[in-house]
């Protein structure tokens, strides 16, 4: 059986899909035997989720959408 | 929960592009509409500064507007745009003092000789859906993500942030994909590390409600 490292080493391979089937078999062969690494693989992909979630929040706030178009008005001005 | 670009949209943004560089101004509107959401967000979670993020944007847009005609379409028109974007933004992160970045070896999880977990992993894994969105937990995201070094910062948010493909992402960086999987997995590993005392307590404080 795989030890917790080559488990946690995988982990992102296993969240997103990457890895053949039998690693993948291997690795819930281990997590049924180690809750250790089911708490690690659950809190893993929440703080991803979590983290990526926050960083789409990120929004252009409207009064820099005004300023660009505008700048982008002026350049084409110079232009033609 | 990848948002990888289509074919269908790659090709109306290449169309357009052509477009412009045929001479058409109205084309770089759309160019410049589609873009400069991405733009913004991508060199605000690099920089977590909004007036360094409109500079980098109005740049990035005065580039497109100047040097479209020099995009040949060797990669994406988008990975050529996120490379602008980040070459702007890294010149506004040298020209400021940083602080150190932690190590990211010391959060990395700790095994004992024959390869097992030694450390006491709690799942506080269910109910932080409800944080989501709470200031309070904006703040310690941002915070940790801040705290990533800039090579796994820049993989994590074009992976985890904006949604990339792995192959796009090493499009983008010029970097082999191993090295863009390695550079995510140490992200990730740190920011759970970072954020795991943080829902803990959460955790703990709901409990004994």
């Amino acid at each position: 059986m795989i030890c917790c490292k080559e488990c946690l080493d995988l982990l992102s391979d296993y969240m997103d899909g990457d890895l053949d089937p039998q690693t993948s078999a291997d690795l819930e062969e281990h997590f049924q035997d180690c809750p250790p690494c089911i708490a690690f693989l659950n809190t893993f992909k929440s703080s991803t989720h979590l983290a990526g979630e926050t960083l789409r929040e990120v929004d252009i706030p409207e009064v820099v959408q005004g300023k660009m178009k505008e700048f982008i008005s002026q350049q084409k001005k110079k232009k033609s | 929960m990848s948002f990888t670009q289509n074919k269908e949209t790659k090709e109306a943004e290449e169309a357009l592009v052509r477009e412009f560089q045929a001479g058409n101004l109205e084309a770089y509107d759309q160019i410049a509409e589609i873009y400069q959401k991405k733009i913004y967000a991508l060199s605000f979670n690099m920089t977590r500064n909004p007036m360094d993020a409109q500079d980098v944007t109005q740049e990035v847009l005065l580039t497109l507007f100047r040097k479209a005609h020099t995009f040949q379409g060797k990669s994406a028109f988008s990975s050529w745009v996120y490379r602008i974007t980040l070459n702007a933004t890294y010149m506004k992160l040298r020209s400021k003092k940083k602080e150190p970045n932690v190590s990211l070896e010391d959060l990395l999880p700790a095994y004992n000789a024959s390869g097992y977990q030694q450390e006491k992993i709690q799942d506080w894994s269910e109910n932080t859906e409800s944080l989501l969105f709470a200031n309070e937990t904006r703040e310690v995201i941002q915070k940790a993500v801040d705290q990533l070094p800039e090579k796994e910062k820049v993989v994590f948010i074009l992976r985890d942030g904006e949604g990339l493909s792995t192959e796009k992402v090493s499009e983008i960086l010029e970097l082999t994909i191993p090295a863009v999987k390695s550079r995510l997995h140490r992200a990730r590993l740190f920011l759970r590390k970072k954020l795991s005392p943080y829902f803990e307590e959460y955790n703990s404080r709901r409990e004994k409600k």
